[in-house]
């Protein structure tokens, strides 16, 4: 029981806001960029004003104890017992009180928003960027840094890491589950080096499901419509034995092609299905154990050419343990297996075909175990520290135009961390803590960090960050061969010096709770980065009389800043608003006598503002409509050091749904409607793919 | 770096491979390239909790737990004495227990809370509430209770093998308690099967 109430404390200390926007590097035209940021800016402050104001106007508005005992007076034990006592109203206590920039996606917000898989599901993260590149692919980052091969975020599934080594990045597009099972998303923006260690550098992303207990019974559901074709999922739960919970589900779409920018179709059609089970058991109060397992595989058409297969599986087990009221322990172990075969074009450098057309398959497999031990200490430190190892054996078969070297690599990786948090006074907060790990790349890494929370009022809170985070490097960084070996001419190298990226984040936070109706959270961020990667070359020719290869270097650098801003409106008893704000200011520069083929340009790839407006109603009849209006900053997308634009723009997603009986509901669902295709991402050209207009319809039945 | 100018490098670089992030449908945009698992604990404040719908849900509980135990004649002394329902340490409730005994009666009696800070004020109580203030010496609370016909109630894990007879504790979001039907038969209490139905039962040797 313990275990799970520290996880609802982890559920707590995810929410808030936080996202990123755009880079002012001296390349921009300054015109344009000066108008741009003063408009910015008044947004900025026509945003803010008012929220500022209402901090002072906090009433001590007290929900009313009376009316909420008289309700519960009216509930039979076993109704009482099913009350979630950690929420205050519908949602689960939006703004809790971790000192972080915290926002947590609950399991209706999914539902409601439509979104029909994982990545679609990130959009409701005020504090994350999200961009849609083509039918199944995606870039999706916090502050900033959300490239194609976007590396600055962790991502973390029922506590399996589902990061790829290859680049530090996620493959999004085999991510998933079935969306009725996950529990909630936590979505941290800012590093989380201390506690997740490297690469949650500008953020992390926390994807919990449902435990077998709570979802019990058959759940079925299917539909269709123009972009996701068809598609169905079920799950059934039932009972080992006492105590001993389980689940198996499965899940399978199809999704069309999207366009190319005159319209065409984009050859970029997929599939995918996945199935797993969870088994949950709590043989006493001391002990819970979860074992749980998935496997999914897919199809995905590539714009260049050919189809990738994707594939993968995961087996996971943990054992959580409570000594007493004030001391707890995890014991956690997983395997996790990737499966990767995807068509590579040949490298060609204007006439010269310097490699042919291949494929690159990568077999990743990754074994971890992790403990982890809570424990209070006197009456004001609440500790926990942790050990973790794991072990990654990948293996490339690689294409004539990439590869990585050595094809086979096996890593270990070792870590410890410790953070105590220090009660000074009966509402400030001190926390402390570093990790340190072990990598084969770089050695010792170091992650401290210090954070400092004051409740101002037990409606207001404001907090404080300073923390030092890394991203070690990758096989691209350091394995990369593009074109591979054999061929002419190398142009691209992995760097064998390439060092870990650096951040130290300054952090600032305030969120309240105005009224029982209102919530809202402010998070504004300075990030000083270094060692940042660059794209550079020897100073000696080689025998063509040219600069090849160029190689990756830790030449970059410069800071990032911006706040983020979200704020929860229950307008009326059935109607719910919901409005996020993010600015992101961007000065990533070459170091001073150091060179980059990209004019610092390649890391970055960032709208440096964005917003959304989400509207949730719930109409009689049992009839909901749900509506999000997105709109996001132009982006800027490099060529070498050419820079493309993505146009600003506006999407609307909405949902009507309609529940005839209490087991069975009905649902339309509109994304991106206001244009036939709009694109997201990607440096302007004939293949830059656009994101169409889809609607489906969708039937679910619980029994 | 050296010899090259930048301008000269960008003319130099095929466009098919200099960006290093072409929108590239690749998915794995590796062409392109340029370009822990810890897990999950953090070790959050849970001090200020909005605590108060907890406590509010746990007020209802104290008050439904009343109307499902039968007590011996001797609970009272006599026909007009209330029905107390004590809280011994530091209360979490706030007002939560006082509103919702407000106006009610069990058996016929009314109700009334009593906060107390030693155990002696209220080992007449019918109902007792013991606070994890008082988790470091249970052992104490229950040598001066003394198996007198007092429904114990608390959320400390070791509150039943110290002799108590109902303890809530939390799965995830939710309230959830314990039983322990050995501790009420010592008190001489009888306890419905309301309660043990929906209750986890426990004993207090060696069950757990």
């Amino acid at each position: 029981m313990k275990r799970v109430g520290t996880f609802n404390r982890v559920a707590e200390m995810k929410r808030l806001i936080s996202h990123s926007p755009s880079l002012a590097d001296s390349f921009r035209l300054l015109n344009s960029q000066r108008i741009k940021s003063r408009w910015s800016f008044k947004i900025a402050a026509a945003l803010l004003l008012p929220w500022l104001l209402l901090g002072s106007a906090f009433a001590q508005e007290q929900p009313s104890a009376e009316e909420a005992v008289q309700t519960y007076k009216k509930m039979s034990l076993t109704e009482l017992m099913d009350l979630d006592v950690t929420s205050v109203a519908k949602q689960p206590e939006p703004y809790g009180q971790a000192p972080a920039a915290i926002q947590v996606i609950t399991s209706e917000d999914i539902a409601r928003s439509g979104a029909s898989s994982l990545p679609e599901a990130m959009r409701l993260a005020d504090n994350l960027e999200v961009a849609q590149k083509n039918s199944h692919d995606w870039a999706i980052s916090a502050r900033g840094f959300n490239t194609a091969l976007g590396n600055k975020l962790l991502v973390l599934m029922d506590g399996r890491s589902v990061y790829t080594p290859l680049f530090s990045g996620v493959f999004w597009d085999v991510q998933d589950y079935l969306l009725q099972d996950i529990d909630r998303i936590e979505v941290i923006s800012g590093p989380g080096g201390t506690l997740w260690g490297a690469n949650a550098v500008n953020g992390v992303i926390n994807i919990t499901t449902k435990s077998a207990k709570d979802t019990q019974g058959l759940y079925v559901e299917g539909g269709g419509g123009s972009q996701l074709q068809y598609f169905g999922g079920a799950r059934y739960g039932g009972t080992l034995a006492s105590n001993v919970y389980y689940r198996v589900y499965g899940k399978y779409f199809q999704r069309d092609n999207e366009v190319f920018g005159d319209g065409k179709d984009a050859p970029d059609s997929w599939n995918m299905g996945r199935g797993g089970f969870r088994i949950d058991a709590e043989p006493s109060l001391q002990n819970t154990f979860t074992l749980q397992g998935d496997y999914y595989a897919g199809h995905e058409g590539v714009v260049t050419g050919g189809r990738a297969n994707v594939s993968g599986g995961d087996l996971l087990g943990r054992w959580s343990h409570t000594f007493s009221e004030s001391s707890d322990m995890s014991l956690q172990m997983y395997y996790d297996r990737t499966h990767l075969v995807d068509p590579i074009p040949a490298s060609v450098a204007g006439t010269i075909t310097l490699a042919p057309a291949g494929t690159l398959t990568d077999d990743l497999d990754t074994f971890d175990i992790d403990f982890q031990h809570h424990l209070h200490l006197g009456d004001w430190n609440n500790i926990v520290w942790g050990l973790g190892y794991r072990f990654t054996h990948e293996v490339d078969d690689n294409a004539p135009a990439l590869a990585f070297l050595p094809p086979t690599l096996d890593h270990n990786l070792y870590s410890a961390f410790l953070q105590d948090e220090i009660t000074l006074r009966e509402n400030l907060f001190l926390t402390l803590g570093t990790k340190i790990e072990h990598n084969d790349y770089t050695g010792v890494e170091v992650e401290p960090s210090a954070r400092l929370q004051w409740n101002v009022t037990p409606k207001q809170m404001l907090w404080g960050a300073v923390s030092r985070a890394v991203r070690t490097p990758s096989r691209i960084d350091r394995d990369l061969s593009q074109p591979g070996p054999s061929s002419l001419l190398v142009l691209l190298q992995g760097g064998q010096n390439f060092e870990s990226e650096t951040v130290i984040a300054y952090e600032l936070g305030y969120r309240a709770q105005p009224t029982a109706k209102l919530q809202t959270s402010l998070s504004a961020f300075y990030n000083d980065y270094d060692h940042v990667r660059s794209t550079t070359t020897n100073s000696t020719l080689d025998s063509f009389g040219l600069p090849f290869p160029f190689f990756f270097q830790n030449n970059l650098e410069g800071h990032t800043y911006g706040f983020e801003l979200s704020a929860n409106y229950q307008l009326l008893d059935w109607w719910r608003l919901h409005g996020g704000y993010d600015l992101l200011k961007e000065d990533i520069r070459v170091k001073p006598g150091k060179f980059d083929i990209n004019d610092a340009l390649n890391e970055t790839a960032d709208p440096q503002q964005q917003f959304s407006i989400r509207s949730s109603m719930d109409l009689p009849k049992n009839i909901q409509f749900d509506a999000t209006l997105r709109w996001v900053d132009e982006l800027q997308n490099n060529n070498g050091a050419t820079v493309g634009t993505v146009p600003s723009y506006f999407e609307l997603d909405a949902r009507l749904a309609w529940r005839p009986i209490k087991s069975l509901e009905l649902s339309v669902v509109g994304q991106n409607l206001l244009h036939d295709h709009h694109p997201e991402y990607g440096f302007p050209g004939p293949t830059r793919v656009e994101i169409s207009r889809g609607v489906y319809g969708k039937v679910s039945w619980e029994f | 770096m050296g010899v090259l100018s930048a301008p000269a490098c960008r003319r130099l670089w095929p466009r098919t491979l200099a960006g290093s992030r072409m929108g590239c449908g690749v998915r794995r945009c590796l062409v392109v390239a340029i370009g822990l698992c810890v897990f999950l604990f953090l070790c959050v404040p849970s001090s200020l909790r909005a605590e108060s719908k907890e406590y509010q849900v746990k007020a209802v509980f104290l008050y439904n737990f009343a109307q499902f135990v039968l007590w011996p004649a001797t609970a009272f002394t006599n026909a007009s004495e209330p029905f107390q329902i004590g809280v011994l340490g530091n209360s979490p409730f706030d007002k939560a227990l006082e509103e919702t005994v407000r106006g009610e009666t069990i058996q016929g009696r009314q109700i009334v809370v009593v906060h107390a800070s030693h155990v002696e004020k209220v080992a007449g109580c019918q109902v007792l509430f013991v606070c994890k203030s008082e988790a470091g010496h249970l052992n104490q609370v229950f040598q001066k209770l003394d198996s007198k016909p007092v429904l114990t109630v608390s959320e400390d894990a070791s509150f039943i093998q110290h002799g108590g007879i109902i303890n809530f504790y939390r799965e995830g979001p939710k309230v959830r308690f314990e039983i322990n039907p050995d501790a009420a038969d010592k008190n001489g209490l009888k306890l419905g099967s309301q309660l043990l139905s929906v209750g986890k039962i426990v004993h207090s040797e060696g069950a757990r």
